[in-house]
Order: C-alpha cells, then structure tokens, then sequence
C-alpha cells in the first residue's frame, strides 16, 4: 500500500511542480518587468508607426510608485510633453490588479482634472499598439499558464509560457511569452486570435541593466492585422529615487514639480 | 471573287468542310476547361487607375476600407429592447469572427466608442458592453444614443426602429461571399425584427456572380427560342440546328480562343454567347434566298451558288460592319471592353467564314425531296408576311412626303426626349424592385443616413492645420451646407469628436456643443479622445500630422451623380468661405461612392467613345459598300433614326441613360444597319438585272414605275429575309425581359425594339427615301440607267 502512494505521488509530483513553475515563472518574470525598485523613473519616446510610414511622436516622463510587493498595487504618474500642445498635460493611475484602476487626467487648455473610467484595461495607451494593461501589467491570477518547453530567443534561453485567460473579455485568445531565464524579462510575446494566428507581437529589443537592475529600454509591439507598430525608447533610467507618496494627487497632476521631471 | 469559290469548294467537298469545323470546334472545347472569371465589375477599371489609387492612399492614411456592409435590424416596436438588443449584441459576435471582416473597426452598439460624462467622471468606452438589464439601464443606452449626433443616422434611426451594424470588409474579400455568411447568422434570429443586409459590395459582387448564373440560362434558352423560330420558318429540324451549329461553332471558337489567350471571363465577355447567337441569325438572309431560289431552279447545287452569289455581297457587308462595330471597341481604354470587342469581332468573322462554307455544306445534306416540299410553301406574291411588307413598301414609296415628313416629326419628339436624357448609374438598381438587396438598401436608406460612403478630404500643406479653429469651423460649416443636399444623409468628421469632447468635460452642458477657441484645447482633447478610444476613431477623421481631415458623407442613393452633387457643392463652399481658412485648403473626393462616380464616367464615355467612332466607321463601310456616299447616307437613315427614337424614348420614359444603354449603343450601331445593307444592295441588284431605269426617267415628275417594282420586289423577298432575321434576333433577346436584373431588362427591350424598329425604318422609310431623292441618288449611277 505505501508503495502504491509512492507510486502514485512520483506520478502526480512533477505534474505538479510544472504547474507550480508556470504560474511562479510569470510572477517572477512580472516582478522583474513591471515592478522593479521601489520607485522608477524614465523619460518615455515613443513612436506610433501607420502601414504607409507616417508617424506619430509621444514624448513623456513616467514615475512610478510601488505600493506593495510585486504584484501589487502602484501608482504611475504620467507627464506629456510632446507633442507640443499637450505638453503640461498629465495622467496619474492607481493600479489594483484585482479591480478597474483609478485614472485622472488634467487637460491644461481648459484647467481641469477629469477622472477618466477605466472601463477597459484592454484599450490602446495613448494611441499606440500597447494597451493599458500592457503598460502596467495583466494580473497573474486572469490567466491559466501552462509551461510549453524552452527555446532560445536570439543568444537568449527561455521558458515558453502559455497563457490562456480565463474570462472572455479580452481582445484575442492567448499569448505565448518567452522569458529569459536569467532576467525573467519577456523577450518576446506573441499573441493570438480564436482562430490561432498571430495578431500582436512584443518584442524587448535592447536590455540594459541600470543600477544592477535588467531593464528593457528599447521594446515594440507590432499588430499584424492593420500593420501598425509602435516603439519604445527608455532614457533617464532611475530606480529608488524617492519618489514620494503625496506626489500622486489632484494638485501636483495640475503642477508637477519640476525635480522629476526636468 | 473569293467567297463564292470558298462556296463552291464547300458544296463539293461537304463533308470536309464539316470535319474541319468540327475538328477545330473541339480543339477550341479543350481549352474551355481552363477557363477562369472575374465576376468583379470593380475591375472594369484596372489597379492601376487614377481613381483606385487614389483611394487607396486615402484609404491608407485614415485607415479606412474599400468596402462595407450594413446590416440593419428593424422593429416596429422599437429595437431598444432586452431582445432585440441580446440579438443585436449575438449577431455583432457572430459577425466578428466572419473571415473577410475586418472585426477590428465593425462599428455596432456593442463595439462603437462612446465618449459619455458621469458625476465628473469621463467615460471612453463601448457603447453596450452588454445587454441593459434595468429599465434604468435601457433608459440610460436611449438617452445615449439620441444624446450623441455621432450615432444618430448611423447605428441608430430617429425613431429608434432601426438598428444598423457597420462591417467593413478586409482588402479583397467578396463582398457576396460575406453577405452570404452575415445573412447565415441572421437567419439563426427568430423574433419580431426585420433583418437587412446592405450595401455596395453585396450589390456588386452579387450582380457580378448572377449575371454569370443568368448567362448560364439565358444563352440556352434564347437558343431554344431561336431553333424553335427557325424551324416554324423553315420547317427543316436539320437546317435548323445547322443554323444554330454555325453559332455554337463561333461561340466555342471565340471563347477558346479567350481562354487560350489567358483572359478571364469578365462581365462584359459573358454577354457575348447571346451576341454571337444574335448576329448568327444574320445568315437567315441565305436561307431565305436559297428557298426562293431552289422553288426558281429544282437544283440544289445551282440553288446554293446562285443564292450565295445574290447574297454574298449583302453578307459579307453586314459582317463588316457589325465586326467593324465591335473592333472599334479596341480603341477604347477600358481592357475588359477591349477584349469584348476583339471577341466579338473575332467571334463575326467566323460566323461569315462558316456562311460561306459550313452552311452551304449543310445544305448539300438535306434531300431534294423535302426541299421541293418546303420551298414550295415560299412563295413571293402570297402570305400575310408578304403582303404586310409589300403593303409598307407601298406606302412609304407612294407617299414618300408624308412618311419623310412623320419621320422628322418622330425624330423631333426624339429630340425632345434626348433632351431629358440623364446620365446616371446605380448599381444597386440594377436588381429588381423588390428583390432582397434593393429592399435591404431601400429600407436602410430611409431610415439611417445612408449605406453609400464617400469621402472628402480637406488637404492642407501644413502640419497642424487641422487643429486650427478656424479649419475646424470650415469643416463644421462644409458638413451643414452638405448635408442640406437631399442625396445626403450624414456627414462624420472630427469637428463632431471635437464637439463632443468639449461638452462632455463640460459637465454635459449642451452649451459646449462647439469648437473650442484655442487650437491647444482642440489638440489636447483629441489627445485626450485618442487616448481612451479604439485607435481607428481618430484615424479615420485626421492623418497623422493634422494636415489632412476626412469627412465621411452618407449618401442616401447609390446614384452615381449623388457624388457629383456632394462635390460641386464642397467646391462651391469652399469658393465662398476660404478667407476664413488660416491656410489653402483643397478638397478631394475619395471612397465608393466617388469610385462608382468615376467608373461610371468611365465606362460610359468610353462607350460613347466607342459608339462615335462605330458611327464614323459604319458610314465608311456604307460608302464602301454602294461606292456610293449619296446611297451610304440614305442607307445610313434607318439606323440614325432607330437609334434616336430609342434614345427619346428613354428620356421620355425618365430612365437614366446608364451603363448597360451605353454599351448597348455601341454594339446595336453594327447590328442596326445591316437590314439597310440588305436592301440597298439587293435593290440595286435588282434593278441591274431588270434592265434598270430609262434613261432622263428623274426629270419626269412621278417615278419611273421599274423603281416602284423594284422596291416592292426588295421588301418582299429580301424584305421578308429581314423580317426573319428580325424576329428571330428580337425573340431571342425577348427572353431576357423577364429576367430579374434590369440590365438584362433594358437588353431585352433595347434590342427587340431596335431590330423591329430598324426593320420597319426600313421597308416604310427607306423606299420613300429613295423615291424622294431619286434624282440625286442615281445621278451617278450609269450602270442602273439605261443610256
């Protein structure tokens, strides 16, 4: 009888342990991509790239704030500063990963805060290719995560991760990601439709490490279906500043000091 | 000459000349397999035009599409229901995953961006992420809708009756093949609700693929129609299926050849079977001699080279001219007419070549015996058919005057009526009345703004230009005028985003319903828009730089002139207004609505292109034919006129002088003028071999009674070959008028009636013609007067 149990715990033990590993792997790999320092600061140049090669340029400074450990709440404070009629104009987030966020946003033209609903996590940044989610991180707990194998990424070796969301409210069907094994930055993510082709593509393009900490500071995302891509370049890196709490609210969103921002 | 010794060559060696026909028939049939189709009327027009190309860089800089379907839902007690919406919401799902969609931009209450203000806070997000579940909620949708001029007339009617589902469609899906599926799920829908699909790519696409499914039963009965005529005629089964052969054998040559050559089979080459059948009836005029030959000489081979003599002349002249007709079409620009006319031409050719050899060869086959029998019922004196065409002959010589003069009267009125020809298109007419898609149209259009898009794009050279309020208040100014156009429905552009953002910040405040002062506020709230939005909102109203914007205009006709208003109405707005632009603004027209402006003009002026040139070159064919420019313009008379009085009469009867009229025009020009042909050559024969006039007969004051014989000889027995070739080719064409697409309609009738119009012209009008012109006419013609 022991050796039956024996038996069936060496069966059931690995399956386990990979089940484990997936869900781990993309809690790691999240809390080496989004949450990094306790603070974060970094000049944001982004670049909104249409089929035919016009281009639009976001240019922005991003602070953010962990107010947790990985995985849990932040608060992103966001200073627009091309193009020029939307400099001045600022956007403060509070992200609970377990609920909607709270967005405010001051449009300077007519000096006003507006809370904006965040009905959907799922809708484009600021027109570019990443949704806010991708910015700021979709909730582990959303997704099934199955471990598909590992694979090399250019130089690069990486765990293969299924993710399959678990309600139907999302925009495609799952997402593959590559994640490095010794960073645990996605390198790649490919994500599909229902009927499996590819529709998005991110891709971590150049990874530096600043302050001992991996950052990707060059990355895209590319959808396939209209042919529009974005990239992303990170200047100014700057990790556990000091960022302080208060900074966060109505009055410094109407005017931000100039010490983060300059 | 060559022909009658292809004749004789073909007499002797019958069965020769049957095997090669038959051989090179089946030659012809091996490549039939690899035929391939373009149902695509779209492709009228090549890639590579001006107009495709420009608006693909339209469509590429707001990211917009070629094409759309709407689906409309309708309800008499209103579609803001829990129902009607769970349907509504289940439908827009199912359309999502249809391949050919482009699901990503189907705008539905489900997935269209609304921008809404609750207790401060902005909402920037789907319309109906689900079906309301409270009164309150159902209240809140109703007041969203009627609230948000965005989506009045476009996903929503006035009267809330009418839902409608906006999809577009990927580059190059068939817009049938997508219709098909959308009304698959449609069908799926059981409820009080009407389903409607709509819209251009269905229209086209679906005529593109009926018109090949109409061809595929209309050529066979029109040739059953033909044998069945032939044979009341003629009373010989055997000669008339050889008749029929000799067009079968064109028919499959010409589109063997086609295929051979690696052309698709286009709209316009389908249509040729029936046209081929058609001019085939012209070899009639040999049957008709040959029987009244044979009942003259009981021998068949003199029978056949006598009659081949008489008729070879008139023959192988129509052949000319209708191929003539048909090969000027090579000179237009359009490929696919190009490659109708060569056909055509190509497919003519052959039908003469085959008169001279392959029919005489059948002929030899038939038993002396029953030719005896059925010639005998041929006689020229007796028969209704006889005194019928006898008697008009009669009238128009004995009274020329009067006929002449009725006939300027008639043309007179024509005028008239050619005056109130208007040139229009629309395909979607071009379904019967009460058929699904112009249902579908007719019902969306009177309740929506419209299914037919056009585009303007106001251009400037100036990054930004767009943000300036005083462009904005332009753009906002140039929607209100176009919009008080009747054929217009709606207009969409980024004033109304603009708008509705500066309202909706400001607490709902109707007030703010404007364009804001500064352009700063006007960048920061498309901004902001641009932010929460789907990105193809923004996309599809400004480019990149704001230099360009782009009103979409719902036109409430698929007309193609609707297009035009909308532009000379922008053109003359803009002549008025443009001192209050802070830089010069150009607009440009794009989209459907502008393509179908566009191919219509095309396609239209290049057949009227056509249809000159086939007159020039019809008149030099005459002229050749009598050597003879007096007897050329005479003869040319009842052609000019059959086709004016058709022309009047369209513009009397109000229809639009369209496409299919055009083309028509073109090619009825060379079937027209061949009963004149007939006539004139076979009057002068006649009075050659008569003996022909006295000589200083024109100076007396009544007409020599030799002319008078001739010409009632001419309309009784060549007169009734033209009778035949009338009926036959009318009957034939008849078939079509029940046909469900009007342009095989107006086929129908345009045809019948010119063939029965150019005959009658022709017995009534050209004897009185010749008899008031006497004088000049033979004045000098030395070999028809005697010295």
């Amino acid at each position: 009888m022991k050796r039956l149990w024996l038996v069936v715990l060496l069966v059931l033990l690995p399956v386990h342990v990979h089940a484990l590993t997936a869900v781990e792997l993309m809690e790691q790999s999240q809390a080496a991509f989004l949450y990094p320092g306790q603070d974060f600061r970094v000049r944001i140049h982004m670049r909104l790239i249409a089929p035919g090669g016009q281009e639009r340029v976001r240019e922005m400074v991003m602070l953010r704030r962990n107010e947790g450990p990985p995985g849990g709440d932040q608060k992103y404070f966001i200073a627009f500063q091309r193009p020029a009629d939307v400099k001045d104009m600022t956007l403060m987030v509070h992200k609970y990963p377990a609920q909607d966020d709270d967005r405010w946003l001051f449009v300077p033209a007519i000096n006003m805060v507006r809370r904006i609903a965040a009905q959907d996590k799922r809708s484009s940044f600021v027109g570019s290719d990443f949704t806010y989610e991708d910015v700021s991180g979709r909730d582990v707990a959303s997704d099934t995560h199955t471990l598909l194998g590992e694979e090399k990424v250019g130089e690069a070796d990486c765990h293969k991760v299924k993710s399959t969301p678990n309600a139907g409210d999302v925009d495609y069907a799952d997402r593959i990601s590559w994640i490095d094994k010794r960073t645990f930055l996605p390198l790649k993510e490919e994500y599909y439709d229902l009927k499996g082709a590819v529709i998005r593509v991110f891709a971590a393009e150049r990874v530096e490490v600043v302050a001992g900490i991996p950052t990707v500071v060059r990355r895209s995302m590319r959808n396939l279906q209209t042919g529009h891509r974005t990239e992303v370049e990170f200047s100014q890196v700057a990790y556990g500043i000091g960022i302080e709490d208060s900074l966060f609210s109505e009055r410094f969103l109407r005017q931000p000091p100039r010490k983060w921002l300059d | 000459m060559r022909s009658p010794s292809l004749v004789a060559f073909s007499v002797d060696h019958p069965r020769l000349v049957v095997l090669v026909s038959v051989a090179l028939s089946l030659l012809a049939m091996t490549q039939l397999g690899r035929i391939t189709t373009d149902t695509n009327p779209k492709n009228m027009l090549p890639e590579t035009s001006a107009v495709r190309v420009g608006n693909r860089q339209v469509e590429q800089t707001f990211r917009l599409y070629e094409d759309s379907i709407v689906v409309g839902v309708q309800s008499e007690r209103g579609v803001l229901n829990q129902d009607t919406l769970g349907r509504i919401l289940r439908i827009t799902d199912a359309i999502l995953q249809v391949d050919g969609v482009a699901a990503r931009d189907v705008s539905a209450f489900s997935t269209i961006t609304n921008v809404t203000a609750q207790d401060g806070t902005l909402h920037v997000g789907p319309l109906m992420p689900r079906v309301p579940e409270t009164e309150a909620e159902l209240a809140a949708l109703r007041r969203q809708l009627f609230d948000n001029p965005l989506f009045v007339d476009r996903i929503i009617s006035r009267d809330g009756k009418t839902a409608a589902i906006h999809v577009p469609l990927e580059a190059g899906a068939n817009g049938k093949e997508v219709a098909d599926a959308l009304r698959r799920i449609i069908s799926r829908e059981e409820g009080g609700e009407q389903f409607f699909v709509a819209g251009d790519p269905v229209a086209r696409d679906t005529f593109g693929a009926e018109m090949f499914k109409l061809m595929a039963v209309f050529a066979p009965i029109a040739g059953g129609v033909m044998l069945l005529i032939r044979y009341l005629m003629f009373r010989d089964l055997f000669l008339s299926f050889a008749l029929m052969m000799d067009a079968m054998i064109s028919i499959v040559w010409s589109m063997g050849l086609l295929i051979a050559l690696g052309f698709p089979i286009h709209i316009m080459s389908s249509m040729s079977p029936v046209f081929l059948m058609a001019i085939a009836t012209d070899s009639i005029h040999i049957f008709n001699e040959f029987y009244f030959r044979y009942r003259e000489t009981r021998d068949k081979r003199a029978a056949i080279i006598a009659t081949m003599a008489a008729v070879s002349r008139p023959v192988r002249y129509t052949a000319l001219a209708t191929a003539a007709g048909f090969a000027v079409l090579v000179f237009m620009s359009i490929v696919p007419v190009k490659v109708f006319g060569v056909m055509l031409a190509f497919g003519t050719f052959a039908l003469r070549v085959l008169s001279f050899s392959f029919i005489p060869a059948m002929f030899t086959f038939v038993p002396e015996a029953h030719l005896a029998k059925v010639a005998g019922r041929e006689d020229a004196d007796t028969g209704w058919a006889t005194r019928l065409l006898t008697g008009l002959a009669s009238l128009g010589a004995g009274n020329p005057r009067v006929t002449a003069g009725l006939a300027l009267v008639l043309l007179a009125a024509a005028g008239l009526g050619i005056l109130r020809l208007t040139v229009n298109n629309n395909m979607v007419e071009w379904f019967a009345e009460d058929s699904t898609i112009r249902t579908a149209d007719r019902v969306m259009n009177e309740a929506l703004g419209g299914t037919s898009l056009g585009y303007l794009v106001l251009a400037t050279g100036q990054d930004d230009a767009m943000k300036d309020p005083r462009a904005m208040r332009f753009m906002e100014g140039l929607q209100r005028h176009l919009e008080g156009l009747a054929v217009v429905g709606k207009t969409t552009s980024v004033v109304d985003y603009v708008k509705r953002i500066n309202r909706v910040l400001h607490d709902d405040d109707p007030a703010f319903d404007t364009v804001p002062e500064s352009a700063e506020a006007i960048g920061q709230y498309l901004f902001l828009f641009g932010m929460s939005a789907k990105p193809a909102d923004l996309d599809n109203v400004v480019d990149y730089a704001y230099r360009q914007a782009n009103i979409t205009v719902q036109l409430t006709t698929w007309d193609a002139r609707a297009m035009a208003e909308v532009m000379a109405a922008a053109a003359d707005f803009r002549q008025r207004h443009s001192a209050e632009l802070p830089v010069p603004v150009e607009i440009r027209p794009a989209g459907i609505a502008y393509f179908n402006l566009v191919w219509n003009e095309e396609v239209l002026w290049d057949m009227l292109k056509g249809f000159s040139l086939a007159l020039v070159v019809v008149l030099a064919i005459l002229v050749l034919n009598f050597r003879s420019l007096r007897w050329a313009l005479v003869g040319y008379a009842p052609l000019l006129f059959t086709i004016l009085i058709i022309y009047g009469a369209i513009g009397f009867a109000g229809k639009d002088f369209d496409m299919p009229v055009s083309v028509l025009s073109c090619l009825s020009l060379g079937m027209a003028v061949d009963f004149a042909i007939h006539f004139i050559s076979r009057l002068r024969q006649r009075l050659a071999e008569s003996g022909g006039l006295p000589a200083g007969w024109h100076r007396a004051p009544a007409p020599a009674p030799q002319l008078l014989a001739a010409l009632v000889w001419t309309a009784a027995r060549p007169g009734k070959g033209i009778l035949r070739n009338a009926v036959l080719f009318s009957a034939s064409f008849a078939v079509m008028m029940v046909a469900p697409l009007t342009p095989y309609i107006t086929v129908g009738v345009f045809i019948v009636s010119m063939m029965l119009l150019s005959a009658l012209l022709t017995v009534l009008l050209l004897p009185a013609l010749v008899v008031l012109c006497r004088g000049w006419l033979f004045a000098h013609e030395k070999g028809l007067v005697r010295p």
